[in-house]
C-alpha cells in the first residue's frame, strides 16, 4: 500500500470515539475527529479525507443526515466513501418510516451498527476505501 | 379550535336553504348549500364540510342514502337531518345511519341555530380526539427511538472499548482475564439485545408486516433459527436437533419475524435446559398446517403458571436457571404467530421439560384463478 489513509470521525460520543479511533490507529490509520456535525463538515471541506466514518444521533436528532445530505450536493465530498455507524438500526426505520431501512443517503455509503466488532471495522473501512481507489483508477 | 367551521345544508326546498344560510350568516361559518342528494354527495368532496344538514325527503336519491354516501367519504364528518314529517321512525333510522341529531320542520331561527352550535361541539370533540390519538401514536414512537438511544449511546460507548481493549491487551492478558472481559461483552451484548426486545414490544405495530407478506420456505425458517441458537446452546453443551418431515409446504408469511419467533422458542428451550440436554425442533405438515414443535428437557412449566406464559412480562418463576430476559419472548412469539393467522400452544410437565407447538395455515398459491 502507498501512503497513509486519513479518517475523518464525526461523532459526538467522545467515548465511543475512543474506542474505535484506536482500533483504526491500530490499524496504521491517520483519524481525525470532530464532535459535532458543524465542526465536521467544515473538517471535510478544508481538508477531505480518504473516508469519512459518520455517527447519524447527534445533536437535537439525526443531524448526521443533515451531513450526508450536505456531502451529497457537493460535487467533490460526493466522491468520498462514507461509512455510517449509528447506534441502532431500527432507528433508521423510525427516521424514515416507510421505507427501506438502509436508505442510501449518499452513493457510496455503507452502514455499521455501534459498538463494531474491530474486525468489522477494519474490514468495511478497507473495502470501501479499495472501491473508492478503483473508482479513480477507472475515472482517469 | 378551527378558525371557521364549514357548513353544508342539502335540501329540495330553496326557501330552507335560503332562509338556513340567512339564520347563519353573520356567524363565523363558511356556507355552502345543494339542491339534491346527488349535489349534495358532490359538495360534500370538495367543500369538506364540518357539518350537513340533509333533507330526508328528496326527490332524486334519498336522505338516508346521501347520509350513507357522506359516512363513506368521511366518517368524521356531523350529520344532522332535517325532517319534514316528523315522525319518530324516520329519524331514528337516520340515527342509525350514523346521523347525530335530527331537526323536525317547521324550526325556528334558534332552534337551527342551537342544533348548528351543537353539531360543530361534536365536530370539534372528534377532531380533538382524532389529533389526541395521533398525538399519543407520536409519542410511543419518538419515545422509543429516543430511550433506544440514549440506552444503547452509552452500552456501545462501553462495548466499542471492550472490543478494543481485547484486542490491545491480546498480548499480555492472563486467560482468565480474558474471560471476565469476554464475560463483560456478552452480559453487555444481553443487554443491548433486552433493550432491543422492549423496543419491538413498545414501538412496533406487528400488522404492518402483513405488508410484505410472501411465500415462506419453512426449512429455511428452521435453519436460520437454528444458527443463531446455536452459539447460546454450545455454551451449555446442548445440542440442538432440527428435523423435517418433507414434503412441506411453504407458509404465507414473513421470514424475518417467523424465524425471530422460532429463535424465541429456541432460546427459552435452551435457557430452561439442563446442561448437555437436547433441543429437539420438528416441523410437518398436518391437516392444511404446517406444525413445528419445539422440545425441550429442561425444567418444565408448573400447570398452574401454563396459562399465563404468553402475558406481557411474564417469566418463569419455578425456574432454577433462570438467566435473565425481558419476560416478552413468549408475548411478542404469540403477536408474530397470530399475525400469520396461526397459533401458539405449550404444553410440560414439571421437571420433565416443555414443548412448544406453532401452527400455520399452509400457502396455497392462487395461480389457478
Amino acid at each position: 500500500m502507498g501512503e497513509q489513509k486519513r479518517l475523518l470521525i464525526i461523532d459526538d460520543d467522545p467515548d465511543f470515539v475512543e474506542g474505535i479511533t484506536s482500533i483504526l490507529e491500530g490499524a496504521d490509520y491517520a483519524v481525525d475527529v470532530a464532535y459535532n456535525p458543524d465542526d465536521g463538515f467544515k473538517a471535510l471541506q478544508t481538508d477531505p479525507p480518504d473516508l469519512l466514518l459518520l455517527d447519524i444521533m447527534m445533536g437535537r436528532g439525526a443531524e448526521g443526515i443533515m451531513v450526508a445530505r450536505k456531502i451529497r450536493k457537493d460535487p467533490v465530498l460526493r466522491e468520498i466513501p462514507v461509512l455510517i455507524i449509528t447506534g441502532i438500526r431500527e432507528q433508521i426505520a423510525f427516521l424514515f418510516p416507510g421505507e427501506p431501512v438502509h436508505p442510501r443517503f449518499v452513493a457510496v455509503d455503507e452502514l455499521v451498527e455501534k459498538p463494531v466488532e474491530p474486525d468489522f471495522l477494519l474490514e468495511r473501512v478497507n473495502a470501501l476505501l479499495e472501491a473508492a481507489e478503483a473508482r479513480k483508477t477507472e475515472t482517469s | 379550535m378551527k378558525d371557521q367551521y364549514k357548513v353544508l345544508i342539502i335540501d329540495d326546498e330553496e326557501v330552507v336553504l335560503d332562509s338556513c344560510t340567512e339564520i347563519l350568516t353573520g356567524g363565523d361559518y363558511e356556507i355552502a348549500t345543494a339542491a339534491d342528494g346527488k349535489l349534495g354527495v358532490r359538495r360534500v368532496q370538495e367543500f369538506q364540510p364540518d357539518l350537513v344538514f340533509v333533507d330526508l325527503k328528496m326527490p332524486g336519491i334519498s336522505g338516508l342514502e346521501v347520509l350513507e354516501q357522506i359516512h363513506k367519504i368521511d366518517p368524521t364528518i356531523v350529520t344532522i337531518v332535517i325532517t319534514g314529517y316528523a315522525t319518530v321512525s324516520s329519524a331514528v333510522e337516520a340515527m342509525k345511519q350514523g346521523a347525530y341529531d335530527f331537526l323536525p320542520k317547521p324550526f325556528t331561527p334558534d332552534e337551527f341555530r342551537l342544533i348548528t352550535h351543537r353539531g360543530l361541539e361534536k365536530r370539534q370533540l372528534v377532531l380533538d380526539t382524532i389529533a389526541l390519538r395521533r398525538e399519543k401514536e407520536l409519542l410511543r414512537e419518538n419515545f422509543a427511538a429516543i430511550v433506544s438511544h440514549e440506552l444503547k449511546s452509552p452500552l456501545g460507548a462501553v462495548q466499542q472499548n471492550l472490543f478494543t481493549l481485547v484486542g490491545e491487551l491480546s498480548d499480555t492478558v492472563t486467560e482468565d482475564q480474558l474471560r471476565k472481559l469476554e464475560r463483560m461483552k456478552s452480559r453487555i451484548a444481553d443487554l443491548v439485545d433486552l433493550i432491543h426486545t422492549w423496543l419491538r414490544a413498545i414501538s412496533v405495530d406487528i400488522e404492518t408486516i402483513k405488508e410484505d407478506f410472501e411465500p415462506v420456505s419453512v426449512p429455511s425458517v428452521i435453519s436460520k433459527a437454528v444458527e443463531s441458537i446455536e452459539p447460546h446452546a454450545v455454551r451449555k453443551a446442548i445440542e440442538v436437533v432440527a428435523s423435517i418431515e418433507e414434503p412441506l409446504s411453504p407458509v404465507f408469511g414473513d421470514e424475518g419475524t417467523l424465524t425471530e419467533a422460532l429463535v424465541n422458542l429456541g432460546n427459552n428451550a435452551v435457557k430452561y435446559s439442563h446442561m448437555g440436554s437436547e433441543v429437539l425442533i420438528n416441523a410437518k405438515e398436518e391437516d392444511g398446517h404446517i406444525v413445528i414443535s419445539v422440545s425441550d428437557k429442561g425444567v418444565g412449566i408448573p400447570e398452574e403458571e401454563l396459562p399465563y406464559i404468553f402475558d406481557d412480562f411474564y417469566r418463569a418463576k419455578s425456574g432454577k436457571a433462570t438467566a435473565g430476559g425481558a419476560g416478552l419472548g413468549l408475548a411478542i412469539c404469540q403477536r408474530i404467530i397470530e399475525t400469520h393467522d396461526g397459533s401458539i400452544t405449550a404444553e410440560s410437565e414439571l421437571g420433565k421439560g416443555s414443548t412448544f407447538v406453532i401452527r400455520l395455515p399452509v400457502y396455497v398459491s392462487d395461480t389457478n384463478h
